[in-house]
């Protein structure tokens, strides 16, 4: 096996036309090997600055000598690139379409009439939706932030013992997936209303434990299955106590699987309406119940307004997060 | 990462240094730990659920109010009727056609994001492709009509350019539309995690023992990712079985799929329980199936 | 050993495992399934009634028929404080109160059909007619309606038709019957919606036969459902809200809808009219009632009076876009009001007319037909 290392230059990106060129390191190997049996590269790369970007591939073709022609490559990422815009184009085209009759002056989505802000006004005086995006902000967090705990701790455990019934537990613990939410929902309220268990926003929360439980496991699950378990063994080698190796070791690696399965859950939590409209007390209404019932006499251009303004929020905060998780990656790198 | 620097003590050889303890009571504490609260928690509020759902499918005609005493499997006779049969196979048809279409609109924008952004640029494409999830789902299907209306966007647009009219609202490919577009976001995040981990020196390798791209693609991508792409066809599969709002408002006079069945069941006029609960414990089974047999003979990886 | 990288043994142990969970859970599922210690589903009847609080009231409405001024003005009057939940059916409103999810409402808003419904089911309260005031000045069809005779259990709030709106624009004669759909099947293809409703639809064409909208025989609703079959290829979709923006903009030309929705788009798009089958339609009511072991009756009292009250129900004819069942409040409205032949209809338009009434186990039948008409 002959390790290669070359500079190499890099050409333009894909998003920014005419950026400069930027130095980078690739290790090329000649014969493929699996991806077990390498040593971890992360230990024993001599230049620890480039340790994440030994992992990227940007332009395949610049990294082939020029003695080898390659034109269909570069045809086949800019088919790619286009493919891509596409795409986005089909995602953002319904929120554009909320964004223009978010600012129509008719209450119905038909014809513009005008441009108005009165819909945005009218959103910030009106308290029951209000209420209802704090109740479901409530339920969401607080849902999600308990199914971290449990659903990690649960991956983890499936993953690692053997115990009678354990097809049993995943089983089960799979079943919030497949179950139809009408059901799940029906069901819960008959069994809370014959333990007379008083409905509350804390009904809801519960139920929502329990799907975002299972969404959180599987994400969990996935990156634990990739990961490396000498880490671990190597920690309580050297006198970690199991509790130390979990936290220390496992946890970190795990985070990237913890965060996502949370951001999946949240999304789903805020979105849920049937389980909502079963297991929530009176007086509370999450923001899919109040929508829902809003629909049947037309949907009002306020709430249109407030999805506008929920996107261009919660899309704020995740860009400047990314940003600032950005900025402290370059810190720690430098 | 912060592991502690000093000496290690000496360490005696009988003495385990695994996670796994000699005595039994120890041996007991760390499966507890893990999966004694979130074991709890699903049993109570899903097993029992579960319990009571099935129950209920065993008692024909059952009614709020009634003794339930499981008596009789009519309700299940009644799901295999050629009527009941029908719809879920529209369900399981509109469930496939949006996994296919998922896949394939999904698997350019995962792999482009994940082999072809740098780094820096990665988690804010993702982010931004993933974004629209924030709004309402039941508002982006109500979008959806606005868009795909015989006046609505898309042929304004095609008007402008000249082509005639669509009509594609009220029939199965709008609801195809509808739920690909509902169900992208998820696959696309799946797909990416698995594209992410992807050894990009294989495909080099490939390249450099003469393979041209698509070959690559299909023997090296492909089979690299089959764990992403199960996961993510599956996950897309089993929501769009749930799903009843998008079909209802897209997909025209004859769009009664599962799901609304089953609503129709516990929510409607029959109010038929036993009905809902079976045409329910129907599909999990059958998921349930579908599952275990992928299970058996693709990866165990993510599951 | 780390249990978590051997694929192989894995499968082959896991094998057996799934084979053994499939043994143990079918033993479990039908020993906890055929127990024969029965309980009783939703048993709302032995629930032991909430005490609430003295100044909150619940109320369990649809979705248009509250809003903020509303709820302000009743705490002003009276200094309750009012919190409405809405429902966007009654089957979904029965569904919850019966699963136990209805016990903090002191006021509900079902229609008529499900008045007669929750009746049987015992799960209303009578009323005391002589707290209520403004009961005995209601229009005279509403002072012994066919749901409750004498109003024993429900109080008229509001009522309007099913009937057509249609873009008189785009057509070329204005519709006048039901059987104008079929008349002009061709020229409103894929330009025409129904209902989302089994007994809207069903009612409609057993009308336009000439039979009850309420019709348990066989034969009769069968000859119905052929009939709808035979237009389905021309319907666009069923739906009950969805038709709004599109007949405005023009992309249907003839829609199914409520009286009260109508009224509320019509302004908006002058070429809209609204017409009453003369084969006849529903005629559906929305009333109060007050359920059994409801927390705070004085409180669900006060409020169906202040309901009632002339000046209040003609301030919210004319904000929400409903027509009062109340002689004073409608002697209180402007004229133009009043003459709105959408929210007030003639006599004569109202002749053919019934009530939407419960089926009983024949609801098993029209459900069937409904499935069978929308999987088709």
């Amino acid at each position: 096996m002959a390790i290669v290392i070359q500079f190499k230059e890099e050409g333009r990106r894909k998003k920014e036309e005419g950026r400069r060129k930027k130095e980078k390191i690739t290790i090329i190997f000649r014969l493929p090997i699996p991806n077990s049996q390498l040593p971890i590269t992360n230990y024993q790369l001599p230049i620890p600055h480039y340790r994440d970007m030994e992992n990227t591939a940007d332009n395949p073709q610049e990294e082939i000598p020029a003695d080898m022609l390659y034109l269909k490559p570069k045809f086949k990422i800019s088919w790619q690139v286009i493919f891509a815009i596409l795409m986005f184009f089909y995602m953002y085209l319904p929120i554009l379409v909320l964004t223009f009759y978010s600012f129509n002056k008719s209450r119905f989505s038909a014809g513009w009439e005008g441009f108005t802000l009165d819909w945005y006004v009218k959103l910030f005086s009106d308290t029951r939706i209000l209420v209802a995006l704090r109740n479901s902000l409530t339920v969401a967090i607080c849902a999600v932030a308990i199914s971290a705990v449990l659903g990690t701790l649960m991956a983890v455990g499936l993953s690692r013992y053997r115990f009678p019934g354990k097809s049993w537990y995943q089983g089960v613990a799979y079943l919030p997936i497949i179950i139809p939410d009408i059901a799940s929902a029906v069901a819960t309220l008959v069994f809370l209303a014959a333990l007379a268990i008083p409905l509350s926003l804390w009904t809801i929360v519960a139920a929502h434990i329990v799907f975002c439980l299972a969404y959180i496991a599987l994400a969990v699950s996935t990156r634990l299955a990739d990961l490396n378990p000498s880490l671990e063994e190597a920690a309580l080698d050297l006198g970690a106590t199991p509790v130390q190796a979990f936290i220390q070791v496992l946890l970190p690696q795990l985070l990237p699987g913890i965060v996502s399965g949370c951001l999946l859950a949240f999304v789903l939590s805020m979105d849920d309406f049937l389980i909502a409209s079963f297991t929530a007390g009176s007086g509370t209404t999450t923001l899919p119940m109040e929508i829902f019932s809003r629909i049947r006499t037309g949907v009002k251009p306020d709430i249109n307004a407030l999805s506008v303004l929920l996107m261009v929020g919660s899309g704020g905060l995740a860009f400047a997060a990314e940003y600032l998780r950005g900025r402290s990656d370059q810190k720690r790198a430098n | 990462m912060a592991v502690s620097t000093k000496a290690p003590p000496p360490i005696p050889p009988n003495s385990p240094s695994k996670s796994e303890t000699v005595s039994p009571w120890s041996s007991w504490a760390g499966p507890l730990a893990l999966l004694g609260p979130s074991g709890l928690w699903l049993a109570l509020l899903l097993v029992v659920p579960t319990i009571v759902i099935f129950q209920l499918s065993l008692v024909p005609n059952i009614k709020p109010g009634d003794l339930v005493i499981p008596s009789g499997i009519d309700n299940y006779l009644r799901v295999f009727e050629p009527l009941n049969l029908q719809v879920i196979g529209r369900s399981v048809f509109f469930a496939t056609g949006t996994t296919i279409l998922c896949l394939v609109l999904g698997f350019p924008v995962a792999y482009w994001i994940a082999l072809n952004v740098s780094p820096k640029w990665r988690n804010l494409t993702l982010l931004g492709f993933v974004l629209p999830l924030w709004t309402s789902s039941l508002l982006r299907s109500y979008a959806w009509i606005t868009i795909l209306r015989p006046t609505g966007v898309l042929n304004s647009v095609l008007a402008l350019v000249g082509i005639p009219p669509l009509e594609l609202l009220n029939q199965s490919s709008a609801v195809l539309i509808g739920m690909a577009y509902s169900y992208l976001p998820y696959i696309v995040t799946i797909l990416y995690a698995s594209l992410e981990k992807l050894d990009r020196r294989l495909l080099e390798a490939s390249q450099d023992l003469g393979a041209n791209p698509v070959e690559t693609f299909w023997q090296v991508t492909v089979p690299q990712t089959m764990p992403g792409i199960a996961a993510g066809s599956l996950l897309v599969f089993i929501s769009c079985l749930g799903d009843f709002v998008d079909p209802e408002l897209l997909g025209g006079a004859s769009s009664m799929t599962a799901a609304r069945l089953i609503y129709n069941q516990f929510l409607g006029a029959t109010q038929n329980w036993g009905l809902g609960s079976a045409l329910s414990m129907v599909l999990i089974f059958a998921v349930s199936i579908g599952i275990a047999l992928l299970l058996k003979y693709g990866d165990r990886n993510t599951i | 050993m780390p249990p978590t990288n051997l694929p192989i043994s894995r499968f082959s142990r896991a094998n057996s495992t799934r084979r053994q969970f499939l043994k143990n859970s079918a033993a479990t599922i039908s020993g906890l399934a055929l127990s024969s210690c029965g309980w009783r589903l939703a048993d709302v009847q032995s629930a032991p009634p909430v005490k609430g609080n003295a100044d909150q009231l619940f109320i369990y409405t649809w979705a248009g028929y509250t809003d903020k001024a509303l709820l302000d003005r009743f705490a002003e009057k009276t200094g309750i404080r009012v919190v409405a939940d809405v429902f966007d059916s009654n089957e979904a409103m029965l569904a919850r109160v019966q699963a136990g999810g209805g016990r903090a409402y002191s006021i509900i808003y079902p229609s008529d059909y499900m008045v007669i419904q929750m009746k049987e089911l015992g799960l209303l309260s009578q009323l005391d007619h002589s707290i209520l005031g403004g009961i005995d000045r209601l229009k005279k069809q509403f002072q012994n309606p066919v749901y409750d005779p004498g109003n024993r259990y429900s109080v008229p709030l509001s009522w309007g038709t099913t009937g057509l709106i249609y873009n008189s624009e785009q057509l070329k004669e204005a519709p006048e019957d039901w059987d104008y759909l079929w008349k002009h099947k061709q020229e409103l293809t894929r330009r025409m919606t129904l209902a989302n409703d089994v007994r809207e639809v069903m009612g409609a064409a057993l009308r336009m036969l000439g039979y009850s909208l309420n019709s348990t025989n066989p034969e009769e609703v069968r000859n119905a459902y052929e009939k709808l079959v035979e237009l389905k290829p021309a319907i666009a979709s069923f739906t009950t809200d969805a038709w709004r923006p599109q007949m405005l903009t023009g992309d249907l030309k003839v829609a199914m809808c409520y009286s009260s929705d109508a009224n509320e788009v019509i302004p908006d798009n002058d070429k809209l009219r609204y017409v009453v089958p003369k084969s006849g339609s529903s005629l559906w009511t929305d009333t109060l009632v007050i359920p059994k072991g409801a927390p705070n009756p004085e409180a669900a009292y006060k409020w169906i009076n202040f309901m009632l009250q002339a000046d209040v129900a003609a301030s919210l004819v004319e904000r929400l876009s409903f027509s009062t069942p109340s002689e004073d409040a409608f002697s209180l409205l402007t004229p133009e009001v009043r003459d709105n032949e959408i929210l007030f209809p003639s006599e004569a338009t109202l002749k053919n007319c019934e009530g939407v009434a419960p089926v009983g186990k024949f609801i098993d039948v029209y459900d069937r037909y409904w499935t069978k008409l929308t999987s088709g």
